[in-house]
């Protein structure tokens, strides 16, 4: 059932062209990370490190959030027209394939959004003349950046299910990045979802998560997922769909 | 017109927009008053309005592209989602009126969001107990170079929301003028006069300079900015002009 629905959500992004706007944000922010990383490699003297830093801090601390609220909004877009709540709600699927369909195909774009972050992270370290041995935390980083978008998706989702508005939960998603912002400042980062984004990535501290740490991160996504996730489903199933 | 600009803010009613705003709003002053207070602390001899004006000139290159995006977003996108460009239409509502109307009610929040902010500016500086008398010249070209820039700003976003139905595109035009708004100063001279989003700060009376290994903060003289403002102007005007054609010429 959860294929076929992911199946019928994939269908809704045919010819969309939401694709250039996954593509162009990653870009942009690596862009001006690495311009700046360029012409202060005397200042940023960590090689990869460095260039992560740069790179990384607009990407990770603003654009990607966002990126993962634009997708969530427009996952629900075609839902909020036309009355298409009721169409989805009455199909003979159980809600919770409706919104892990959603989900997957959400967290399925953030996946290749990662990919290509990543690959424009070492084309770009490369065409700075650094060395090949790229950083042993890289792939933690991007796996974490991942699971920890997942988490901001499952909020997004919830978000963009309850408002009609394409744009509120963007503008609702940005808020929640400076509060996050903050919280990670009051070192409280793994409460919150869009702070552990900030935590995973190692955007604003390159230093590896140790296991335990590890671990924390896991279970607190894990719980906001769930959590998340099961509020806005009961309110689908409890509440009449303003369609 | 004033009838058909009543019917935009009646259009408005429930959809939380201004209330959207104005939490906007307050997440930028909780960040900057923080971080000015922060600053005045640290160093009581740097303690002075030109610091609080220049803190809020950055946080709007990119708070306040975001927040015009996502208004104009919401003014347009109901339009789209209700059908209702045709039906307009053919209630005899001029489509240059009506695109008119929505510019000038995102135009108006925005400037109470603007008055919002320098209020709040003027209550922090004199509840700080570091600052005394309000300086109203300053304040009042603070809000005039915010404005100008943000006119222009919703000149464009009005410009795409209305002609591309999907609004991802034209958040993400918000979002990539909200980065670009932050880091313009970074960028040349050249390179920064093509970039609306930076005009948050290049029309800013306040301006940071370094010298001799510390931070000080110029007031500017009136005459260059204003002369950029006037071009600026011009730029919003002509890209309204744009919109509003390619928008009346549209199959609704």
């Amino acid at each position: 059932m959860i294929k076929q629905c992911f199946q019928a959500e994939w269908l809704k992004m045919r010819r969309s062209h939401i694709w250039v706007v996954f593509m162009i944000l990653p870009l942009v922010s690596v862009i001006i990370g690495w311009a700046n990383y360029v012409m202060n490699q005397g200042t940023l003297q960590k090689e990869w490190y460095s260039l992560w830093s740069q790179v990384g801090l607009f990407y990770g601390e603003f654009f990607f959030p966002i990126l993962i609220a634009i997708g969530c909004s427009y996952q629900c877009r075609l839902e909020h027209q036309n009355k298409n709540w009721h169409l989805v709600l009455t199909a003979p699927v159980s809600l919770a394939a409706l919104f892990a369909a959603k989900l997957g195909v959400v967290a399925t774009l953030l996946l290749l959004v990662q990919a290509f972050f990543c690959l424009l992270y070492v084309c770009g370290g490369l065409l700075a003349g650094l060395p090949a041995s790229l950083p042993a935390e890289l792939p933690g980083w991007l796996l974490r950046g991942w699971i920890a978008a997942m988490t901001i998706a499952v909020f997004q989702l919830a978000l963009s299910m309850r408002i009609k508005s394409f744009a509120t939960p963007v503008g609702i998603g940005l808020c929640a990045v400076f509060f996050g912002l903050g919280m990670y400042v009051l070192k409280l980062g793994l409460f919150f979802p869009h702070s552990l984004l900030t935590v995973g990535m190692g955007v604003l501290s390159q230093e590896g998560l140790d296991f335990g740490s590890n671990v924390v991160f896991l279970l607190m996504n894990a719980l906001f997922g769930v959590g998340i996730s099961t509020v806005s489903l009961r309110r689908l199933r409890k509440s009449d769909v303003l369609a | 017109m004033r009838k058909a600009l009543s019917l935009e803010f009646y259009k408005l009613r429930r959809k939380y927009v201004l209330p959207m705003a104005l939490l906007f709003l307050t997440v930028e002053l909780v960040w900057a008053l923080i971080a000015v207070s922060m600053s005045f602390e640290r160093n009581r001899d740097s303690a002075g309005w030109e610091v609080i004006v220049a803190m809020l000139s950055t946080m709007n290159g990119l708070f306040l592209p975001l927040l015009s995006a996502i208004v104009v977003s919401r003014i347009c996108d109901m339009e789209h989602k209700g059908n209702t460009w045709r039906l307009l239409r053919s209630m005899a509502v001029q489509p240059g009126k009506l695109y008119a109307a929505k510019y000038a009610c995102a135009g108006l929040i925005m400037l109470g969001v603007c008055l919002c902010q320098v209020l709040a500016i003027a209550v922090f500086g004199v509840q700080s107990g570091y600052l005394t008398s309000v300086p109203l010249v300053l304040l009042a070209r603070f809000l005039f170079g915010t404005l100008v820039t943000t006119l222009v700003v919703l000149a464009l976003q009005q410009w795409i929301s209305t002609v591309v139905k999907n609004q991802a595109f034209a958040l993400c035009l918000g979002m990539l003028g909200g980065f670009l708004g932050m880091v313009g100063d970074l960028f040349p001279e050249a390179a920064r006069r093509v970039f609306v989003w930076a005009y948050y700060t290049g029309l800013s009376p306040v301006t940071q300079q370094y010298a001799s290994e510390k931070m000080q903060f110029v007031v500017r003289e009136a005459g260059p900015i204003s002369s950029a403002a006037a071009v600026l102007l011009a730029v919003a005007a002509l890209l309204f002009l744009m919109g509003r054609r390619h928008a009346s010429r549209l199959e609704g």
